[in-house]
């Protein structure tokens, strides 16, 4: 079965999931794995989805045309075999939370610490908060920590940058507690 | 000596309301022995609930001694319980849990910080404990699963709700 990762994104309003799965039940398409969120006033969604005869993206034919007119941006990327799986992940699991006055290079200079060192970042969230005479930028990073690193030592890479940057950074192991 | 398999969701097993054990018999002390071997065999398992292992009897057993969390807090080692009973619930915090039942899939879960819990012990008799950080709230999952009740029914907030304003 062909995987396909499906994205829209417009202006928010209600009834956009409707819409949106309204069409992907009557094609007789399975939504795996999906995420959507506001993000500024724009509606975001990206779902994973699969379809027993579809091969790529003429299958889906016009069947988006609605949303496209409804002022919504659709994008469909065809997977390869295997796209859709998810790598085994082992490890520990840590947040991250950056926040401070915003300034260009957060997200950049806090996400090189960790890819320089292999570390896989599995969920990024950034809000930009406070007035506009002094705006805040808030990072929530979970990543897991590849067996051999430990947060004690994230806590160290993320001082430095803590004083470089004048942003405020804590790195905490979270609970994920098998029970 | 009896490792038992785990079931898993959609078992409906899972979902059912636990019985309580009238008579706590030679079955019952079985059932307890079987709710241990089969954590120990799971090997990072902090507790089991008996409907986990197809046993629809109040029964849970929960150890947090060895994990790497419940290690270095106040616990009690193992605890094995029949008919247990939540009395006093204090504090409120916010775990991200996982069930091995509910395999490949966490969430945010707001727990009791401490609490007081009476039921009947391996010996048949009556005990009360106070008990607080993680293994309270493991004591609470598995109670949960006594009630047909999984983390998922309790999840809180989503992970990407964590900075999101309350208004």
């Amino acid at each position: 079965m062909h995987h396909f990762a499906l994205t829209i994104i417009g202006r928010d309003r209600p009834g956009i999931v409707s819409q949106v799965t309204e069409i992907l039940f009557r094609l007789g398409c399975n939504i795996a794995d999906s995420s959507c969120s506001i993000l500024g006033g724009q509606f975001s969604m990206i779902l994973i989805i699969s379809h027993p005869e579809y091969e790529n993206r003429e299958s889906f034919g016009d069947a988006f045309t609605p949303l496209e007119k409804g002022n919504l941006s659709v994008f469909l990327r065809t997977l390869m075999p295997g796209g859709e799986k998810r790598a085994e992940l082992a490890g520990e699991l840590c947040m991250i939370s950056v926040y401070g006055a915003d300034k260009p290079g957060i997200v950049y200079r806090v996400s090189k610490e960790l890819g320089n060192r292999q570390i896989n970042i599995t969920d990024l969230n950034t809000k930009l908060v406070g007035d506009e005479s002094r705006p805040v930028y808030v990072m929530m990073i979970e990543a897991m920590l590849p067996e051999g690193i430990e947060v004690e030592e994230v806590e160290v890479w993320m001082e430095a940058l803590k004083k470089e940057m004048g942003v405020d950074i804590s790195v905490r192991s979270i609970m994920a507690v098998e029970l | 000596m009896a490792v038992k398999d785990v079931l898993i969701y959609p078992d409906p097993l899972l979902k059912e309301v636990c019985e309580p054990i009238k008579v706590f018999d030679e079955s019952a002390g079985q059932l307890l022995q079987d709710l241990v071997d089969t954590m120990v065999d799971a090997g990072h398992s902090v507790g089991v609930a008996a409907p986990q292992i197809g046993d629809l009897r109040r029964a849970v057993v929960v150890d947090v001694s060895t994990s790497k969390l419940g290690k270095k807090q106040k616990n009690h080692g193992l605890i094995c319980m029949v008919n247990p009973e939540i009395l006093e619930r204090e504090g409120n915090t916010v775990v991200r849990e996982g069930c091995m039942s509910v395999p490949e899939y966490t969430g945010n879960v707001s727990r009791a910080e401490r609490i007081v819990v009476q039921f009947i012990n391996r010996e048949g008799q009556h005990q009360v404990i106070r008990s607080e950080d993680f293994e309270a709230i493991a004591i609470q999952h598995e109670l949960d699963h006594l009630d047909g009740k999984l983390f998922l029914d309790r999840v809180s907030s989503l992970k990407t709700d964590l900075f999101r304003r309350k208004k």
